[in-house]
């Protein structure tokens, strides 16, 4: 690639995308076969920030992969996560990362949160309604300005909606969805948030095939994620484990029952 | 029909360049050092928001002098490069000896076939690692790209201040000491700068992908009063 120079009025702007289209960098997206595709990741808002919990088993006809990455820091106060192809998911994090450390260089700013959930509208609208391979993705992060915990999910054309409560995408979502929608409650402190996000995603890996619970054979586990004032962080592989490990363990206890009360 | 005269060669050259030195002269220098942990570069800017230094990559950075219209389009032009290389290879992939050449193609090009050349100075700054070495390229506005060993000035009276500077400093010394160094250089015997009028960027490996870093007024002046 030579150095790519535009005239004032076919300049992409700080864009990464529109600048990938004029200099030809972003191919038509491909059709495949056998896809495989994925998944179940929650984000769950409390008090001061968002937390958020994915399976790490990517799914065709067989188990593809076993500790696949569904959630990644898109910059430092955003978290993003996505379902269903995971080829077109992979890129579409990629993308999603390299636009905002485009924009934030070109400009010299950083976009707002609420400006980042936007900007993924056409390219999850593009890439859907153009190609089988769907990818859906969450976004969720610390919005500095605002001082708060956001959250904001897409649907299958592209549409993005922000949501006060709590978030799932992937085909483990309805069971991952009936566990928070029965313990959420809007004074969550953080370590009750991992909780439930925690809980929810063992209900999904219970349900759902296509979702990985705890692993304790290979020692692999969901990720967990939080993102508040001080940025993302992703929990040791050990906390993950021992959140896991305590579910596993009081569901032995009562023979795989969770006995009325939400654990 | 209008008339075409003969201009030589050498004429028109020596024109061109008498012009773009003279917009170049016009600006404040900077000044950019390997100093023992990274790369230090400051500028005397008036302006807190039209930046004459630019993170370009992970480990790249970017400095120009001269007209800032036509320097900050060969900025934006080196983050889309750097960018777009790295999305479709590696991040490891993208190297500053690349685009510095890209930018004296351009501007060379410019100062012999343009309209007008470009009255511009660039620097391009790369933080080495086990894969590349920390470079200096400085490219002239006539195109000609050199890299510089320890230190590089761009701009008006860049003889003198590389005289001031090559006086004080002789190996990568700290942070500060080098910071110092060039603001002494920068400001001259007979005046000060102050902390408001100068723009300092630093690439530095501080546990981060990326390794560019502005000072802020306050950084900049504690490390001058060290």
């Amino acid at each position: 690639m030579g150095l790519p120079l535009f005239r004032a009025h076919e300049d992409p702007g700080p864009s990464f995308v529109h600048f990938a289209d004029a200099a030809g960098l972003s191919g038509p997206a491909a059709f495949g076969g056998d896809a495989p595709h994925a998944t179940t990741v929650i984000a769950v808002r409390y008090v001061g920030g968002v937390v958020m919990v994915g399976d790490r088993q990517a799914t065709g006809n067989y188990i593809a992969s076993r500790d696949v990455r569904k959630i990644e820091a898109a910059d430092r106060f955003t978290a993003i996560a996505i379902s269903g192809s995971a080829a077109r998911g992979i890129e579409f994090i990629r993308m999603a990362q390299l636009s905002f450390e485009h924009y934030e260089k070109m400009t010299d700013a950083a976009l707002t949160l609420e400006g980042k959930a936007n900007y993924l509208s056409p390219i999850v609208q593009r890439n859907n309604l153009s190609t089988p391979l769907v990818v859906l993705p969450l976004l969720a992060g610390w919005d500095r300005g605002h001082r708060v915990g956001r959250i904001f999910e897409y649907d299958g054309a592209g549409g993005c909606y922000e949501r006060q409560d709590f978030a799932t995408i992937g085909s483990g979502s309805p069971f991952a969805e009936s566990a928070l929608r029965l313990g959420f409650r809007s004074d969550l402190d953080r370590s009750a948030a991992l909780e439930l996000g925690a809980l929810a995603l063992y209900e999904a890996g219970d349900n759902d095939p296509s979702t990985g619970g705890p692993d304790f054979v290979r020692g692999i586990f969901p990720m967990m994620v939080i993102v508040d004032e001080s940025g993302f962080y992703e929990l040791p592989v050990d906390e993950a484990a021992s959140h896991f490990r305590t579910i596993a363990e009081r569901r032995t206890a009562s023979g795989g029952v969770a006995g009325g009360t939400l654990r | 029909m209008s008339n075409f005269f003969y201009v030589a060669p050498e004429q028109m050259i020596k024109d061109r360049a008498e012009f773009a030195q003279k917009g170049i002269a016009r600006g404040r220098s900077i000044l950019a050092a390997i100093y023992d942990r990274g790369v230090v570069m400051v500028a005397e800017n008036t302006s807190a928001s039209l930046n004459k230094i630019s993170e370009i990559y992970d480990r790249i950075a970017f400095a120009g002098v001269g007209r800032y219209n036509e320097f900050d389009r060969l900025r934006e032009a080196g983050i889309r490069w750097a960018d777009g290389t790295g999305y479709t290879y590696s991040r490891e992939d993208v190297d500053a000896r690349a685009l510095a050449n890209y930018y004296a193609q351009h501007v060379g090009d410019m100062f012999s076939e343009g309209p007008k050349p470009l009255e511009v100075e660039i620097l391009v700054a790369q933080l080495g690692n086990q894969f590349r070495e920390t470079k200096l390229y400085r490219v002239a506005y006539e195109g000609t790209i050199s890299d510089e060993p320890n230190f590089a000035v761009l701009g008006g009276d860049a003889e003198t201040i590389k005289a001031r500077f090559a006086a004080v400093e002789e190996t990568p010394a700290t942070l500060a000491t080098t910071l110092h160094h060039a603001v002494d250089a920068l400001a001259g015997t007979d005046r000060t700068i102050p902390v408001s009028d100068l723009e300092v960027a630093i690439l530095e490996d501080r546990g981060n992908r990326r390794t560019f870093t502005r000072l802020s007024d306050a950084q900049v002046s504690e490390l001058l009063s060290g």
